[in-house]
């Protein structure tokens, strides 16, 4: 093959054709400094990472999860005051509810007749999904107010706010789907509502904009 | 990769421990991927203080999420993917995005500079997603599976983007240098 300096392109895509554009090279100055530079560039590029020490980073995260992780369990040591207070409460309530019941018993439900509590839990669980069921309704009126906008844009914003919906979308999707393994899970739910905010507020956001 | 990569198994298993509120294994999640997140934020902010609040942030949503992992693809890539996402939106709650120097466009490459910092300055001017993935395979020496997974692309777009930014600062550089 006649290697001519308009095929250096295509050998630097083609790596069978790099051996011709050296041969080539080794006659023609800007061809030479063209595969130099193409080749220096990868070299170089490791140079360009940014490091800086950041002692204070790491402490601040593990604060922060720390105070997340307390806040989440029961109160600690006020719990020997608050738990003696407790105790009684439930004890007069124990008490008075055998009465109660005792006065005015009922038959014994049938088997897979809900209790109480798990009418309660189930109750949550619906608010939850209808809230759910609203923000993505919300959503998809919003996606559809966005999209023609979104899509026509090719500035960096618009760019940048394509690629985290679509980032969104997918941590929604893992979300959602670890959710459909567990729903009564507290942490999923709010992560996933948490999610639809953010997707919510984006869309706001892109939809301000454009105004 | 480079050091500190994780194996799939030991990913696996610091995440089932951070799940439990093992913070020492959340710590060594953090050791492994810090730097490289600190380096990427700053790519997209161009402030370190911006990206460390950027990167604080998503490991907050990192460890808050640990529970919907798949390891279908890996630790890493959803980790980025995260990374990115708090990049975006650090960027555009504080307008530096558009503004940073890197997504500016900037004035012609002066043709006495040297290459690396011509290459920094350049990379400001080529398209963004290509610049993303010269960045991600370049300079933080991801493989393109492995900028695929983070940046939700196929295989041949993350190749066909790296030769495409290439392309672009090849012109760029060869223009400012006759």
């Amino acid at each position: 093959m006649t290697f001519d300096c308009k095929d250096l392109e295509r050998a630097l895509a083609v790596p069978e054709l790099l051996p011709d554009a050296r041969e080539h090279a080794k006659v023609c100055d800007v061809c030479r400094r063209e595969l130099w530079l193409w080749g220096e560039m990868s070299a170089v590029a490791p140079g360009l990472r940014e490091d800086w020490e950041t002692p204070d980073l790491w402490p601040n995260i593990r604060q922060t999860l720390v105070a997340q992780q307390q806040a989440a369990k029961p109160r600690g040591w006020r719990g020997s005051f608050d738990w003696r207070m407790i105790a009684g409460i439930a004890a007069a309530l124990t008490i008075a509810v055998s009465i109660f019941m005792m006065k005015y018993s009922r038959p014994t439900p049938a088997p897979g007749t809900p209790r109480d509590s798990d009418f309660l839990t189930e109750q949550t669980l619906k608010e939850v999904e209808q809230t759910e069921a609203a923000y993505r309704a919300s959503i998809d009126k919003l996606t559809r107010l966005a999209q023609p906008r979104l899509s026509a844009a090719e500035n960096p914003v618009a760019v940048a706010a394509r690629e985290k919906l679509l980032v969104l979308d997918s941590e929604i999707d893992s979300m959602r789907s670890a959710v459909n393994h567990n729903r009564f899970n507290t942490q999923l739910q709010a992560g996933l509502a948490e999610m639809y905010r953010d997707k919510q507020d984006t869309l706001k956001e892109i939809l301000q904009r454009a105004q | 990769m480079a050091a500190g990569r994780l194996t799939a198994r030991s990913d696996a298993d610091l995440i089932e421990a951070s799940k439990r509120g093992d913070l020492s294994a959340f710590e060594e999640i953090y050791a492994a991927h810090a730097g490289r997140m600190k380096s990427i934020a700053f790519h997209l902010l161009a402030d370190r203080a911006d990206a460390e609040d950027a990167v604080q942030e998503a490991f907050l949503k990192i460890y808050r999420a640990a529970g919907a992992i798949e390891f279908d693809s890996g630790l890493a890539p959803w980790i980025y993917r995260i990374l990115l996402n708090c990049c975006y939106d650090t960027g555009r709650k504080r307008q530096r995005l558009a503004e940073s120097p890197l997504a500016a466009e900037p004035a012609a490459i002066p043709n006495n500079v040297p290459l690396q910092m011509a290459i920094r300055h350049a990379l400001g001017r080529i398209h963004t997603q290509h610049r993303m993935v010269f960045w991600l395979f370049e300079v933080e020496g991801f493989r393109h599976s492995e900028v695929a997974a983070i940046l939700e692309i196929p295989e041949g777009t993350s190749k066909k983007w790296l030769f495409e930014a290439k392309r672009e600062l090849k012109r760029l550089l060869t223009e400012s240098c006759p």
